[in-house]
């Protein structure tokens, strides 16, 4: 792996997970040995996605690889690509340009429910690293194929039999078809309104959540991720189309199983749990595919 | 990749006020894009607001605007406007034979833009347009009526009268039972939302088609290119899917009239 890495590093700027002051953050790295397998505090979405930039001013971006994003917060980079590659500049220029090496987990994470989106083993990847003992299992996608032509290639069922034993160690979610069974008056939205303090929180953890908001500030004209959560999201002159915070939640949720899956056959949604770890109230998506709408 | 968000400055040749809160501004450039699309125009530190092209294909860039936000109250006194685009989707017109344009209020220039790359196709006599306005002084266009009438069935109505006004009093949909054209014409609306309602309830009571029923959508809209996930209906984008869509595609969507 290391040698596979020092050749990547001369042609990126190389980020990896590291630990610091007791959070798992990117930063540059010098070694794979440097790299942590612990799950960043953060989704990294800010490598293709800045928090805040003027998007008046296109700066062609340096090449960078980033070690050690696990396999759920990737995949919210191939799911945001289906709505928005290729059309918002800023994230196609950043994301033609970024290799990501994700690790799969080895183990369930505590929460997690990423079988349900089909497990830690993706199909579309850079570098897909997994590990067994101190060997490394390493898929590759054609584009970086040429740092790893003298390392043995994997055959066999090694990765298809890891996913399943994965996923049945832990069970997936009735998620199937859970765009027709979601009700739009369902009781779980006045529920969760009465708990939900606005905060965002939600869809700024969230690996998928791509929503911005585009505003002027002095000479600079600013891209900056937004909440659906927010009063302001939907606000104009005509006035507010979801001035509810039960609807705005709503929208949120069918946004992610019934509108996603329906534009773009998929739904926007990879597991990971970041939204139910950092939601002040205790809101839980993962009641949202479980719950029982015919029994309302 | 270009960078799409970044505005051209196009020069302004001309302003002129059509009602109290509505205002005309010409620009010194050919329209690129199509009637129904929309642009985003700018106001430099102010910010973007979408406003729907009121000039024909190839013809000069005319934008009608009412004054309602903290951008389309400032646009009137610039000298060069901050401009993307054209963005969304346009009148079908060229596939139908006949075409109705029902507007209400400020909804007009999308029809305007309709009539006038209509007319510029010598496709006039396909065309049959019906306004409505809340009173006579909030009739947009007055100027051109005349002109329009020569060319096209023209139907206005205004919801109140004041003591000058001879013509139709009542709701815009009561004037599809003026139009000559056939129950096969295609049916564009746009307009507030309860205006687009009932017009579209009144055209299926009259017997024309649901699937060549358009309606033009309207939402808070800030990248106008597909990403910024705030003008959602559904699983549609209204600048992407819209601002002109089918009904018949949009009609189950619960925020779909809101």
């Amino acid at each position: 792996m290391e040698s596979a890495f020092v050749a990547i590093s001369s042609d990126f700027q190389v980020y990896g997970a590291v630990e610091r002051d007791g959070d798992v953050i990117f930063d540059r790295v010098a070694g794979f040995d440097q790299v942590s397998e612990e799950r960043s505090r953060y989704a990294p979405k800010e490598f293709l996605m800045k928090r805040n930039e003027n998007v008046l001013i296109l700066n062609v971006e340096s090449k960078k690889a980033v070690f050690g994003i696990k396999s759920c917060d990737l995949k919210g980079f191939y799911l945001m690509d289906k709505q928005i590659f290729g059309k918002d500049p800023f994230y196609t220029q950043k994301r033609e340009k970024t290799l990501f090496a994700n690790f799969v987990c080895s183990e369930p994470c505590n929460g997690g429910f990423c079988s349900s989106f089909g497990g830690p083993v993706l199909d579309q990847y850079d570098l897909q690293i997994l590990r067994e003992g101190e060997k490394f299992h390493v898929m590759v996608s054609e584009k970086y194929d040429r740092y790893f032509r003298e390392f043995k290639k994997e055959t066999g069922t090694f990765y298809v039999d890891f996913s399943n034993r994965f996923n049945s160690k832990l069970e997936p979610l009735p998620v199937e078809g859970i765009e027709k069974r979601i009700k739009w008056n369902s009781e779980l939205w006045k529920e969760y309104a009465s708990a939900c303090i606005s905060c965002g929180a939600c869809n700024f953890e969230c690996p998928t959540c791509y929503c911005f908001d585009l505003y002027d500030d002095g000479n600079e004209r600013k891209k900056e991720w937004d909440s659906c959560i927010l009063s302001g999201f939907t606000s104009s002159s005509a006035g507010n189309i979801r001035k509810g915070l039960d609807e705005r939640l709503r929208q949120r949720f069918y946004h992610k199983f019934v509108y996603f899956k329906k534009s773009k056959d998929t739904y926007l949604c990879t597991g990971c749990n970041r939204c139910v770890e950092d939601c002040p109230v205790g809101i839980d998506i993962k009641e949202v595919i479980t719950y029982d709408y015919n029994g309302e | 990749m270009e960078n799409e968000y970044r505005p051209h400055t196009l020069k302004m040749s001309k302003m002129t006020e059509e009602t109290p809160d509505v205002y005309t501004i010409e620009m010194d450039s050919k329209n690129e894009g199509r009637a129904g699309q929309f642009y985003m125009l700018s106001v430099p530190g102010v910010g973007e607001a979408p406003i729907s092209v009121a000039s024909g294909f190839g013809r000069n860039l005319i934008f009608t605007i009412r004054d309602v936000g903290s951008v389309t109250s400032k646009l009137k006194n610039l000298q060069f406007v901050g401009i993307r685009g054209p963005y969304g989707t346009g009148w079908p017109w060229k596939e139908y034979d006949e075409v109705i344009g029902v507007a209400g209020g400020i909804g007009i220039p999308p029809i305007r833009s309709l009539l006038e790359e209509m007319m510029d196709s010598g496709r006039q006599q396909d065309l049959e347009v019906m306004y409505g306005a809340r009173t006579p002084s909030d009739l947009v266009y007055k100027k051109d009526f005349g002109d329009w009438t020569k060319s096209i069935n023209l139907q206005i109505t205004v919801d109140r009268a004041n003591a000058e006004w001879n013509g139709n009093v009542g709701f815009v949909p009561a004037l599809l039972r003026k139009a000559h054209l056939s129950r096969m014409a295609a049916v564009f609306v746009i307009g507030p939302p309860l205006m687009m309602i009932n017009t579209v309830k009144e055209a299926l009571k009259l017997g024309y088609r649901e699937d060549r029923i358009f309606i033009s959508l309207e939402r808070r809209m800030e990248c106008g290119i597909g990403v910024c996930g705030h003008c959602n209906i559904g699983e549609h984008y209204v600048c992407e899917s819209g601002p002109i869509i089918n009904y018949s595609r949009v009609r189950n969507d619960k925020e779909l009239f809101l």
